[in-house]
């Protein structure tokens, strides 16, 4: 279980400091599908980031089942993030200079995974497990960035708006798998998002606006990819 | 416009290259030109005066060639880096319907760094000169010569390689903008499809290659930079005993310079170009320590295989130069410095390790939000 406790979150200097989160409480229970709903600028990503260990809070404290990870040293983190999480970003970030294969054994040879070449079939890339990152569609570039992510088996797995830059078909697509990997083998999934459809795809939807959570719903039925609007 | 004096600035690596060849050549050429007119040399003078000689053309045929090369290959590598960081500029500038040579022709502002070089360096020779001629004198065995000005040296070694490097700079730029307008925008991809088939094996062997792979003129420049320090420090701790001691610490300075801007240039470059690499990693939780080994330290055999490369140039470079030149004259026979391999080799470890420790920080000082948010 994840609880977020009065997170807050300043960037900038004197006349210029604003405050981007604003005391958010948030509770994530294990094997749930969370989406984080808000308009650009609302805060979202960047309590993605706090919540993933990349970004440090102002104040507040985030607490992975009891431990506080606010308090941690950058190392410390860094072993955090090794053993917990998993990222998935809307540019993808894939390292051009190393194939498929390579680019998913980043996250796989973190967990000793030795199984990779079943994470790059399950996206459906074995046949490209060679190919280099600009050879491929972006929507492929989203399934190695996918790969990458599982392949080291994280406990949460934080997407940020992973299907922004992909169109429909293959949004879905990309969706779809997200959400049965996340069912079968039973990891959280913290995905920020603008789009109000894929909402309807999760357990708990948290509403931002400008720094505050200003809902927190929970759908009693989850939609597929495939019955949401786009 | 895209390109500015600001950008002409980042080329001080450059200008630092060119103000040594620029010293090194006009002090020697100078000097050649000038005793070339001496008259009334005594017999006992004449081996020693045709030593001179050579050896002034010798020097600076060398040193200005090789100087001269290595600014051609950091001209390129720097224009390359440039065009590859500003290839969205470039290519929204070729979008809107910029030709080719109206966008290529602005790079001629990078000569600048030749020109601020080569100025200084001239300059700086001529403020050295007298001192010079008095050392190359010192036994009084040639007639006084007098520092002379030579105009044709300040055309041929500041007017015309700024002209050169200026269009060798808008002829590059030409050449690397005819890529389509999409290749530019989308950053260098074409780099990535060139690349070779990689073998199988862990992400991190891998990633060691691939950043090689990647930068190969980066592998040249630190190992040209151990072969610079390698080879200019033990020459220098050799000169005593075979030149003047002001000749030993000229070579050391010139070497000392050329190791430290290329290899800070070279360094710089590797953590720039592999920030969002770096970045990814810290995200998926490699530590700082394997970040900087699998970058940094990639490099690390081939800066020592520079270093040897120079140790057996300055070897083959000083037995040469005496033989051919000295032949006749009294200097010691030259045997190898072992004293003075040791005290380099101490000495370029921890100048080397010290430089990979401070690159190692600025990683740990990257901020992943940045890198991720650019």
């Amino acid at each position: 279980m994840i609880v977020a406790k009065e997170i807050r979150k300043f960037y900038g200097n004197g006349e210029n400091r604003q405050e981007v989160l604003k005391g958010i409480d948030l509770t994530v229970s294990d094997r749930e599908f969370v989406v984080i709903l808000g308009a650009s600028g609302s805060g979202k990503s960047t309590l993605l980031n706090i919540l993933s260990g990349l970004e440090r809070a102002d104040s507040g404290s985030i607490l992975y089942d009891e431990t506080d990870i606010t308090g941690f040293s950058d190392s410390e983190l860094t072993k955090f993030r090794k053993k917990q999480v998993g990222f998935i970003f809307q540019q993808y970030y894939l390292l051009p200079h190393l194939t498929v294969e390579k680019n998913v054994r980043m996250g796989a040879d973190l967990a000793g995974n030795a199984n990779f070449a079943e994470v790059i079939e399950a996206v459906g890339l074995s046949g490209k497990s060679k190919n280099y990152p600009c050879e491929l569609s972006g929507g492929e570039q989203q399934r190695v960035a996918i790969a990458r992510a599982l392949a080291k088996d994280p406990k949460v797995l934080f997407c940020d708006e992973p299907t922004g830059a992909l169109d429909e078909v293959t949004g879905r697509q990309i969706l779809d798998y997200l959400s049965k990997v996340q069912k079968n083998s039973g990891i959280t999934v913290i995905m920020v998002t603008h789009n109000q459809n894929i909402a309807d795809m999760a357990d708990t939807v948290v509403k931002l606006n400008s720094g505050r959570v200003v809902e927190v719903r929970k759908n009693d039925k989850r939609k597929t990819a495939y019955e949401i609007g786009w | 416009m895209v390109i500015g004096f600001k950008d002409a600035l980042k080329f001080i690596g450059i200008s630092v290259v060119v103000v040594c060849a620029a010293f090194v050549c006009t002090l020697f050429l100078n000097y050649d030109l000038d005793i070339r007119g001496l008259t009334n040399i005594p017999d006992e003078a004449i081996p020693l005066y045709k030593a001179h000689l050579s050896m002034g053309k010798a020097i600076a045929g060398i040193s200005g060639c090789g100087l001269a090369l290595t600014s051609v290959v950091l001209l390129v590598f720097y224009l390359k880096n440039y065009i590859d960081a500003h290839g969205k500029e470039l290519g929204i500038l070729k979008a809107m319907g910029y030709s080719r040579f109206s966008v290529a022709r602005r790079f001629w502002i990078f000569g600048l760094s030749v020109l601020s070089g080569a100025l200084i360096g001239f300059g700086v020779a001529y403020l050295y000169m007298p001192t010079f001629y008095r050392v190359q004198n010192a036994d009084g065995i040639l007639p006084k010569i007098a520092v002379g000005f030579h105009f044709e040296l300040l055309l041929c070694l500041v007017v015309l390689p700024t002209l050169v490097f200026a269009g060798l700079a808008v002829l590059y730029a030409f050449y690397k903008l005819k890529a389509p307008v999409l290749n530019l925008l989308r950053e260098s991809q074409e780099n990535t499809i060139k690349a070779r088939r990689e073998k199988e094996g862990p992400f991190l062997k891998g990633l060691r290659l691939a950043t090689l792979k990647s930068k190969k003129l980066l592998v040249f420049l630190i190992a040209f930079s151990a072969f610079c320090f390698s080879s200019m420090v033990q020459m220098s701790l050799s000169m005593p005993d075979l030149a003047s001691e002001t000749f030993a610490w000229m070579i050391l300075m010139i070497g000392l310079i050329l190791a430290f801007m290329t290899l800070l240039m070279s360094l710089s470059s590797v953590v720039k170009g592999n920030a969002k690499t770096i970045a990814m990693m810290r995200i998926f939780g490699y530590g700082y320590g394997v970040c900087s080994d699998r970058i940094l330290g990639a490099y690390r055999p081939f800066a020592y295989v520079g270093f040897a490369v120079g140790t057996v140039y300055q070897f083959i470079l000083l037995k040469l130069m005496l033989g051919l030149f000295f032949s006749d004259v009294n200097v010691p026979a030259y045997t190898f410095d072992w004293k003075a391999l040791l005290i380099a080799l101490f000495a370029f470890v921890v100048m080397y390790e010290f430089i990979l420790f401070l690159y190692a920080q600025k990683i740990k000082k990257l901020s992943l939000k940045s890198v991720m948010g650019e």
